[in-house]
């Protein structure tokens, strides 16, 4: 079993996460950007009820949706090299941080479609058909009416799917990555003091989630003061 | 001048206007009456393209659009040349209502954003609303709101106003404040084509009174005589129906 509690390692290995926590920030910050380009993409198709597309893009959500990230993880990371050979292409090279990036966008991605269609399916039919008998375009009505209005209401979720994402890459510590789970797994074998690591990681989660939080409420209240209040 | 000629709609199998003809003079205020049901607020809406007509054409002034063969140019165009008031208002809710009346002007009609403003103020003043400028859709009445559709349709400045039972959706005492803004601007000789059902605001700022039923126009004429004394049955079962004797006997 472990070495007996001592409360001073929870401050050193704290302070010995905080590098890690860079490479946490990059697969949450690379994954959430990705993921929101996938999400519209993948939107679009469901909203405008454009066949085959729509199809295939429901597939892909309940893909993502319906299986645990754990086992995309592996998926993509031993089975997308096998498949990419196939057509000759050798990803032996390429760094699994960026398979991880890979399978949390695509993650979230279909999680941010979800919130993109209901978010637009909320602003009325009528404020569109305004913005037409004002002579807008339909690009035009829906940069300017719909979208600053969508955005808006989909902000709590998309807090919420941030820190989900934020928490969901402690997983990609088993492909071997040093975020900041896998930098504490190396803490924690060496010394033998498991607890004290682990608070230590609980700590730092906490606070990246509770700085998010609050970012993003200051955030929703400035679009309130605009008009903007998610209903 | 407008001429809406033969606009035939259907909503899968049911054919909700049969093939309408009518025609609005410069200046005229027209009132579309009927049962819920007879298709005016479908025609209303084919006129700017909000419906899809499956025939017909319109002409305003010297713009013809032809409903079935037209490019997105011309949808544009049409649009252009109308603007509409709702029965649920439908302002943009992001937007207060100043930039609700500037938002076709400056980013359809490009006018520059000094001169949007000052035009703004001046119609939100006219629809008695100089002191709301700044606010919200949500911090408005319903009549308030109704009359910042107003003031945003008539920014645009154009050939008709078109109002899709613009009192409906409003508390019966709120009615009364944007019947008279509509009276006041119908005095001013804009073109409005009117859909309602206010029997007594139709017969006193109408110049013309349209009466539908089933998809087709059953009778129009001065509004006088078509209150007092209609020719066609359907017309005075209508009228019995919905406005007690003593409301059109001036």
């Amino acid at each position: 079993m472990g070495a007996p509690f001592e409360f001073g390692y929870v401050l050193d290995y704290l302070v010995k996460l905080l590098p890690a926590i860079n490479i946490t920030l990059v697969i949450v910050a690379s994954s959430i950007v990705l993921g929101l380009a996938i999400g519209f993409v993948v939107a679009l198709p469901q909203l405008y009820n454009i066949p085959v597309l729509k199809r295939l893009s429901q597939i892909y959500l309940s893909f993502f949706r319906g299986t645990p990230v754990l086992i995309q993880l592996f998926l993509f990371y031993y089975g997308l090299p096998e498949m990419l050979k196939l057509i000759a292409i050798d990803t032996a090279k390429v760094p699994a941080l960026y398979f991880v990036i890979l399978t949390y966008a695509l993650h979230s991605g279909a999680f941010m479609a979800e919130m993109i269609r209901a978010a637009v399916a909320s602003v009325d039919r009528g404020q569109v058909e305004a913005a037409y008998s004002v002579g807008m375009s339909g690009p035009q009505a829906f940069v300017r009416i719909v979208l600053p209005q969508a955005l808006a209401t989909a902000l709590p979720v998309f807090a919420n799917l941030v820190i989900a994402n934020l928490k969901d890459t402690s997983l990609a510590f088993t492909l071997g990555i040093m975020e900041l789970t896998g930098k504490s797994q190396t803490l924690a074998v060496m010394s033998r003091h498991f607890l004290e690591t682990y608070i230590a990681l609980a700590i730092i989660y906490f606070l990246i989630s509770f700085v998010l939080e609050r970012l993003f409420l200051l955030l929703e209240r400035r679009l309130q003061r605009k008009g903007l209040a998610a209903i | 001048m407008i001429k809406l000629s033969q606009i035939r709609k259907s909503f899968g199998r049911n054919e909700v206007l049969k093939g309408i003809d009518l025609t609005v003079k410069r200046g005229e205020v027209v009132a579309i009456l009927g049962p819920s049901g007879s298709g005016k607020t479908t025609l209303l809406r084919c006129i700017n393209y909000l419906e899809k007509p499956s025939a017909g054409g319109i002409t305003i002034g010297d713009f013809r659009f032809d409903y079935k063969n037209h490019g997105k140019k011309d949808v544009h165009a049409l649009r252009q040349k109308s603007a509409m008031v709702f029965q649920q208002y439908n302002l943009f809710r992001h937007k207060t209502a100043l930039e609700n009346v500037m938002e076709g002007l400056v980013i359809v009609q490009k006018v520059p954003k000094e001169e949007a403003r000052e035009r703004g103020i001046e119609l939100l003043e006219k629809v008695g609303l100089g002191g709301r400028l700044n606010a919200y859709p949500n911090e408005l009445s319903g009549g308030q709101q109704q009359r910042v559709g107003i003031a945003r349709a008539l920014a645009l400045n154009p050939e008709v106003i078109l109002f899709d039972e613009p009192t409906s959706a409003l508390d019966p005492e709120l009615v009364g404040e944007v019947l008279a803004v509509i009276r006041h601007i119908a005095q001013e000789g804009i073109t409005m084509i009117i859909v309602t059902h206010e029997m007594a605001f139709a017969q006193d700022v109408a110049n013309h009174v349209v009466f539908m039923d089933g998809g087709v126009i059953v009778e129009e004429g001065d509004p006088k005589q078509l209150f007092r004394s209609p020719k066609e049955e359907r017309t005075k079962q209508f009228l019995k129906r919905i406005t007690p004797e003593s409301a059109y006997s001036i």
